[in-house]
């Protein structure tokens, strides 16, 4: 199998184990709203594109928007919800290839696969096939980002956008002459979630590093920073320029009063309320939250072993830097860093927990993969190095794989060993459970009731999460041209 | 000259002797960790079940712990838990507690106790406890229609306050103005002991400041409690002479929308 192929077949498989996995999973409450206006997002392009209507103010709003701050979930941005509803419509109710959930969740999985695919194809480009095979197995052996990879939500497909377009920039520094793919996947990344906000701090910084380091010998204030700002200005220019030019072009609620629309999806995140979180026995739902939150959260939500070879990797990369001209450890290091940075400010809101920064994984994952073939090169000798490798990538493989088989599919209340596994977790006073996604587990001790009913999983919401009938979607979640047929 | 050995020194497999090391004690950690709880409906929670149904007799108390497992022994035994004993003020009054627990913990209700029965089963411990009960001689609960208040009137109420529930008089303050709850001729014992909180998560996320109450028992103060949004179920004691008297909480808040609860009772 060429190392080409090989990387697809785990995104394959990434996918694969993805959809299978959410099968067990309820229906998060947020994840209704996604798949209702994600179902009528799609409704609308499909309108659009067989000319049964035109792109009118009047019915952009209908279903794009609002007065209301949360009409037709306009504080979020559309790309993953309307391929959500693309593929609802497609693979269920057209081909009936899929049930409804999964139909639903089927685009957040192949997203799921393209981040293995990416952060291997990353590897195998920079350092090796076995950094590359690694990385991308411990990336799809995470217990929690394979249960938010199988939601309809949008935090594993902004992970693998963000790491797009961190890949995409690093590969713009060879001087291309069109480096518009970063822009284009920053704007992607931007048109799923208003955290690709964060990733120019990452892109800008590393960019003027090299900038810097590029500066003519002996020049002088005005040259260096003429290096440090256009010494590949062109990627500048596509991030500026394609980047919000591709969320205006995916997001049909800014084609009318762009800058008050954005205006009001920017605050809408900046004045977001904090729900209740549980972190080491209290409640947090108002700042002042501890700094380390996010620190202590990724450290007992990552397996162990994944996390001791990617401080070892970490270390590789720290002795290894400036080999590479375009200094990719360090704008995997800066990534990872804006991702899980602003959690450490007290203020940012800390309820998503680790989905909320999910795109340090790839950094994690790929220091891992350096960390594991490190290790197992400077032990090669009585053994041949394939096999050290082999040997040894297999037993960090292995305990990820144990973790994610405890964990699924209840892995929100799932921790590592660091922890003592869900149990220690909840010693620790840990968070354990959101969304009322645990609530399927609790259908069958249920009395069936004679007909389709609705199980309510909030008390402040009548979404309806999952049916005596699993594997359908809420009737009243569907448009209302399909409501009839829901078994529901 | 003689060339020097290729091979690694012993100390270079150390990074992989470490991770495999880790690797193989998450390995192990995780399997066990995964059956370090009896599933809810596992045979060894039927059987603590059992054991406590066995034996229960009327007016018992039975509570959990660690507290996170109360879901799962409500599921068991919740039919033996009527909302006076969930929603308790404390567990004084009971002379009979049924504890069932894992991992080795202890329920607040029996700290200080020493258990008359324990039984194993299958890593769910059942342990009964036997003291002598606090005889309660006044509740405020109880009196509710018999009071009056200088401002605006408390509630019962079965309310979250520190994600527990409590049944309690809620009452909501002006802000700055503080209100006068009385109980007349309240029959008292040798002590009167008393809970404060405030409830509901949500107007304690977003109204910050404490709720504070007061005791007077013949024009003088007794007690006093502050509850912060954090502090969840706040106690407070005061010695008191037997017999009837008017006892007065005073509750006050410096904002609006602050639902302090609480809940007293006089102890012989």
């Amino acid at each position: 199998m060429s190392a080409r192929l090989l990387g697809w077949a785990l995104a394959a498989a990434t996918a694969i184990a993805v959809i299978a996995n959410q099968r067990g999973v309820g229906i998060a409450r947020d994840e209704v709203i996604y798949m209702q206006t994600g179902a009528r997002y799609a409704e609308w392009w499909i309108g659009l594109a067989s000319f049964q209507h035109g792109i009118g103010e009047a019915s952009i709003t209908r279903t794009f928007g609002g007065p209301g701050a949360t009409d037709n979930n306009r504080e979020h941005p559309p790309v993953m919800k309307t391929l959500f509803g693309l593929s609802g419509r497609l693979l269920h109710d057209k081909l009936g290839l899929l049930d409804e959930v999964t139909a639903y969740r089927l685009p957040s999985a192949v997203m799921a696969g393209l981040a293995v695919a990416l952060v291997y194809g990353f590897a195998l480009a920079l350092w090796g096939v076995a950094e590359a095979v690694i990385a991308a197995l411990l990336l799809l052996l995470l217990p929690r980002a394979l249960f938010h990879a199988g939601l309809a939500c949008f935090d594993a497909p902004t992970m693998t956008l963000w790491f797009a377009t961190v890949w995409a920039y690093a590969r713009a520094l060879d001087g291309r002459r069109w480096p518009w793919q970063v822009g284009v996947l920053w704007g992607l990344a931007l048109g799923t979630k208003h955290t690709a906000l964060l990733l120019p701090f990452a892109l800008g910084l590393h960019y003027l590093i090299l900038g810097y380091r590029a500066r003519p010998a002996g020049g002088d204030l005005r040259a260096t920073l003429r290096a440090m700002i256009g010494h590949r200005w062109r990627v500048i220019v596509s991030l500026a320029v394609l980047g919000p030019l591709t969320l205006y072009v995916v997001w049909p609620w800014l084609w009318f009063e762009p800058i008050h629309h954005v205006r009001d999806w920017l605050a809408f995140h900046t004045n977001h309320v904090h729900y209740n979180y549980e972190y080491l026995g209290r409640n947090w739902n108002a700042p002042r939250f501890p700094w380390h939150v996010a620190l202590v959260t990724t450290l007992v939500t990552v397996p162990v072993a994944t996390l001791a070879a990617a401080a070892l990797g970490a270390g590789v990369w720290i002795a290894r830097r400036g080999r590479i001209a375009t200094a990719p450890e360090l704008l995997l290091a800066l990534s990872a860093a804006a991702s899980i940075g602003p959690f450490f400010l007290g203020t940012t809101p800390i309820f998503g927990a680790e989905k909320h920064w999910m795109p340090v994984l790839p950094t994690i994952c790929l220091a891992a993969g350096a960390g594991v073939v490190w290790a197992a090169r400077r032990a090669a000798g009585r053994i041949p190095e394939r096999v050290a490798i082999t040997g040894l990538a297999a037993a960090v493989a292995l305990a990820a794989l144990s973790e994610v088989s405890v964990a699924e599919p209840y892995a929100l209340t799932w921790y590592s060993a660091l922890a003592g596994g869900a149990p220690g977790g909840a010693d620790l006073g840990m968070n354990r459970q959101f969304w009322g996604v645990a609530m399927r587990g609790v259908l069958p001790a249920l009395p069936a009731p004679a007909k389709p009913t609705y199980i309510y999983t909030h008390a402040s919401t009548s979404t309806r999460a999952w049916s005596r009938t699993p594997c359908s979607m809420p009737a009243g979640s569907r448009p209302a041209s399909s409501a009839a047929s829901s078994p529901w | 000259m003689t060339a020097l050995p290729s091979r690694p020194l012993p100390i270079a497999a150390a990074p992989a002797l470490l991770l495999i090391a880790i690797s193989g004690w998450e390995l192990c950690a995780a399997a066990r960790d995964a059956t370090a709880v009896p599933a809810p409906d596992a045979a060894a929670w039927r059987a603590a079940a059992a054991t406590v149904r066995a034996g229960f007799r009327s007016g018992d108390l039975i509570a959990f712990a660690p507290d996170w497992i109360d879901p799962v022994g409500r599921m068991q035994l919740g039919d033996l838990i009527p909302i006076e004993a969930a929603a308790r003020m404390d567990a004084a009054r009971y002379g009979r507690i049924w504890e069932l627990a894992i991992r080795g913990a202890r329920s607040p209700d029996t700290a200080g106790l020493a258990p008359v029965e324990a039984v194993e089963r299958d890593g769910v411990a059942v342990r009964r406890y036997e003291r002598a009960p606090a005889i309660v001689v006044g509740d405020v609960l109880d009196r509710l229609a018999s009071a009056t208040s200088d401002g605006p009137r408390p509630t019962l109420e079965l309310a979250e306050v520190g994600f527990a529930p409590h049944r309690c008089l809620q009452i909501s303050p002006a802000p700055g103005a503080a209100v006068r709850i009385a109980f007349p001729r309240l029959p008292l014992g040798r002590e009167l002991v008393g809970y404060v909180g405030i409830a509901d998560v949500f107007t304690r996320r977003d109204v910050r400041s404490p709720g504070r109450l007061e005791v007077e028992i013949a024009g003088r103060v007794v007690a006093s409690a502050v509850a912060g949004v954090d502090d969840g179920w706040v106690r407070f004691a005061a010695p008191t002479a037997p017999g009837p008297a008017d006892v007065v909480f005073i509750a006050r808040a410096t904002d609006a929308n602050r639902r302090i609860c609480f809940a007293a009772e006089a102890r012989r």
